[in-house]
């Protein structure tokens, strides 16, 4: 019963919280003047402008997932499965742009590619012209999005290859050679990875707002973003939003149907084969060569860049000053979130794991359709909901922006959660139960302490989502209740390029530290 | 009579797993379930254990009905029964003397009652000097000593036990089997056995049921099921 119970509170603070504003507000849109009206809908679809931003939106999506998985697929076998030098080094570094919000990526390029960027001083004016021209359209929007989420494509490759069972390779390695083995074995083994990293790189770049409101690329993220900020029309922002939405179910539907029957365990935690490593050989220094020259394309210059433009103390001291308040927020509401995040994710996890509800579809498939949704979108939502007078307390406070981050990113918890219980026997559970212990004791005594590392893992991935998040926030933080990423998306405007790239460096450091502090506690322990 | 299984069947995703089973088990027998892979004679111990209820019949455990048509009405940690995983089911971050306390604190047996049941029970299975030990520190013996230390130390009425002895080679398991034999003579208590391995059935069971495909096909002593078979 207790079980039970607590099982339908977290659906029902989670649906409460995340999903109901999002119907409220579809809802809403249907009514004009208290009455019945598809007229929002009609004066929009008629619209050039609409094909245009569907157009963009599928194409920016559609691009970033190719060009993602084509060099993805290819730097995470060589980072998991061969012996290339200084392959963890090269892991690290690609994974930093993922830690971070994506616009910070965008700002460095603009620096660097602007028409008064490092590239128009070196090369002279017309040069700059030609950068910034390419920087500002499909291109520069698609070129930045891909360097920000390369590293999901990365880092999936590396985990699916890892759970590869090596006698399968070894198998096929006694009839052909390690590119066939890896081309026609290992590649097919690891294909729902793939899948997986491209559906979420796709629902990301839909969802993605900072990149192509800085680059000034029309999409629908935007487009909802400005309707609200700038006419405060919430009929024709929801509208707006709607095929958003449409196409996150649809993306969400193939996922359904051909992603979740095919999740492969190949081989069990802790089994005692190492993967077999493929030997690079001869090509270790042609491998090492391209592999540097991508590294730096995509992380390092950008990273100098924004190191160089800040080099100045009266630069760190004046960001400092600008945005104490908001980084301190930043970690406040981060960890807040994570923890909350935790919690959710627990739960939610348990019963997609455990399947014991019958909702247990229903409830996951709420909270991914609310990851996929643009955080502008989830805003939207949340305004229209708490911004009542019985109901400010929740609206003016930072209460808001937690609530926002339970909407948006309880996917996170919840599937990285999913994926720790199966490493719990049920019958370890079960061995509590028969013993006497009630759910509660099962769940502190046997199951949090068993799945601890799985917590704290989303705790940190959640974490960092929320640290770097400025969909969400930037549509419902209330006066004073800023966080950095949001902070330093409205200084862009009128601050000089110095302190915005100390604002960024600090940014870029308030989220690795934690990290770097969590592997040296973990080393020493170790 | 203890167990008392009543026309019992239970299906997965509408295939049949158990079809119209009925058995009676005396207070303090040995039975074993005897049978192939998939032949649910596990399913028949989880739902005597409460973990699945069954979809009819009815289950009745000392007296009292513990499932019904398709409801289960008593939950597994008041049933009174200790099980025996196949896969142990130890929990790893706890040590020997943690995992067997683990029962006791969980019904609220005092902690000086706790300390001489688990030293009781640890010197009846020779493992006192592991008592501090943490299930990984363990050989596969030790840790199948301690999994039947924790199931016995709760002073349950029927010890189920779920091929626990599958995993290990066959000296062992000799070695094992009579120290269960052992244990269960001197505490008089009742124990439901599966496994798919004769010899382990004959060496053990006071009666044999013998499965296939969801139903019990013969009932008898070993030397019943030795000439049958």
């Amino acid at each position: 019963m207790a079980k039970r119970l607590t099982l339908y509170i977290t659906i029902f603070l989670f649906v409460g919280i995340g999903f109901v504003p999002v119907i409220v507000m579809f809802l809403k849109s249907f009514f004009v003047d208290d009455g019945f009206s598809l007229n929002t809908y009609g004066t929009l679809f008629q619209s050039n402008r609409e094909w245009k931003l569907l157009f963009n939106t599928l194409s920016l999506a559609g691009a970033t997932t190719f060009i993602t998985v084509l060099l993805g697929v290819p730097l995470g076998t060589l980072f998991a499965k061969t012996d290339l030098p200084l392959r963890r080094f090269f892991t690290v570094i690609f994974i930093i742009p993922l830690l971070i919000p994506s616009y910070i990526l965008a700002i460095a390029w603009f620096y660097c590619l602007g028409r008064a960027g490092i590239v128009a001083c070196v090369l002279g004016e017309a040069t700059g012209i030609l950068t910034s021209n390419l920087l500002f359209s499909f291109a520069g929007t698609l070129f930045v999005m891909v360097s920000a989420l390369l590293p999901i494509v990365i880092i999936l490759t590396m985990t699916y290859l890892r759970m590869v069972n090596p006698d399968m390779e070894e198998a096929a390695l006694l009839h052909c050679s390690w590119p066939v083995a890896l081309r026609r074995i290992t590649l097919p083994l690891i294909s729902p990875g793939i899948a997986l990293g491209a559906l979420i790189t796709f629902i990301l770049t839909l969802a993605e707002f900072g990149v192509p409101s800085f680059l000034r690329f029309d999409v629908y993220s935007v487009e909802s973003f400005t309707r609200l900020s700038a006419f405060y029309d919430f009929d024709s922002t929801t509208a707006a939003a709607v095929p958003l939405g449409v196409i996150t179910i649809v993306v969400l539907i193939i996922e359904r149907l051909f992603l979740r029957r095919k999740t492969f365990v190949f081989r069990t935690m802790g089994s005692e084969n190492e993967m077999v490593i493929v030997p690079l050989g001869e090509s270790k220094s042609y491998f090492l060569v391209v592999v540097s020259i991508l590294v730096f394309i995509f992380v390092i210059a950008p990273l100098c860049v924004l190191l160089c433009k800040s080099l100045s103390p009266s630069a760190y001291s004046e960001a400092f000053i600008r945005s104490t308040g908001s980084i301190m927020r930043s970690l406040l509401y981060a960890s807040v979130g994570a923890t909350c995040l935790v919690i959710f994710g627990f739960f939610l996890g348990y019963i997609l794991d455990r399947k014991i509800l019958r909702f247990s579809y229903a409830a996951d498939s709420i909270a991914v359709f609310l990851f996929a949704l643009p955080g502008a979108v989830i805003g939207i939502g949340l305004s229209g909901l708490w911004n009542t007078q019985g109901t400010n307390f929740i609206y003016t406070s930072m209460v808001i922006i937690i609530f926002g981050y339970i909407a948006q990113y309880t996917a996170l918890g919840e599937r990285v959660m999913a994926a720790t219980f199966p490493y719990v026997s049920r019958s370890m559970e079960e061995a509590a139960q028969i013993a006497g212990a009630g759910w509660y004791r099962r769940i502190f005594k046997v199951l949090v302490p068993l799945v601890k590392r799985g917590m704290i893992a989303t705790w940190l991935i959640c974490f960092i989502f929320c640290l770097r998040d400025v969909g969400i926030t930037m549509m419902v933080y209330p006066p004073g209740h800023d966080t950095l990423p949001v902070r330093t998306f409205t200084l862009m405007a009128n601050s000089p390029d110095n302190v915005i790239s100390a604002l960024c460096v600090i940014m870029i450091m308030i989220t690795l530290l934690p990290l770097c502090g969590l592997g040296l506690v973990k080393k020493y322990i170790t | 009579m203890i167990v008392k299984v009543e026309n019992v069947s239970k299906a997965y995703y509408k295939i049949p797993v158990i079809r119209e089973m009925s058995l009676d088990i005396e207070r303090g027998e040995r039975i074993v379930i005897l049978g192939p892979s998939g032949c649910g004679k596990t399913t028949f111990l989880r739902m005597i254990a409460g973990f699945i209820p069954p979809d009819k019949g009815r289950l009745v455990i000392d007296g009292q009905t513990v499932a019904d048509n398709g409801k289960s009405i008593i939950a597994p940690e008041s049933r009174q029964v200790g099980m025996v995983f196949q896969d142990l089911a130890l929990w790893p971050h706890m040590t020997s003397y943690k995992n067997i306390e683990f029962g006791l604190k969980a019904k609220r047996i005092p902690k000086t009652e706790r300390k001489g049941r688990i030293d009781t029970i640890l010197e009846k299975i020779q493992m006192v000097q592991f008592k501090n030990a943490y299930p990984g520190e363990l050989s596969g013996g030790q840790q199948q000593r301690i999994a039947l230390a924790r199931a016995l130390v709760t002073h349950p009425k029927i010890l189920l036990m779920d091929e626990p002895l599958s995993s290990l080679d066959a000296d062992l398991r000799q070695v094992l089997l009579r120290e269960i034999l052992r244990l269960q003579e001197e505490l008089a208590i009742t124990m439901i056995y599966v496994t798919h391995d004769r010899e382990e059935a004959f060496s053990l069971a006071t009666r044999i049921v013998v499965m296939k495909e969801g139903k019990i096909q013969k009932t008898g002593t070993v030397s019943q099921i030795k000439e049958w078979l």
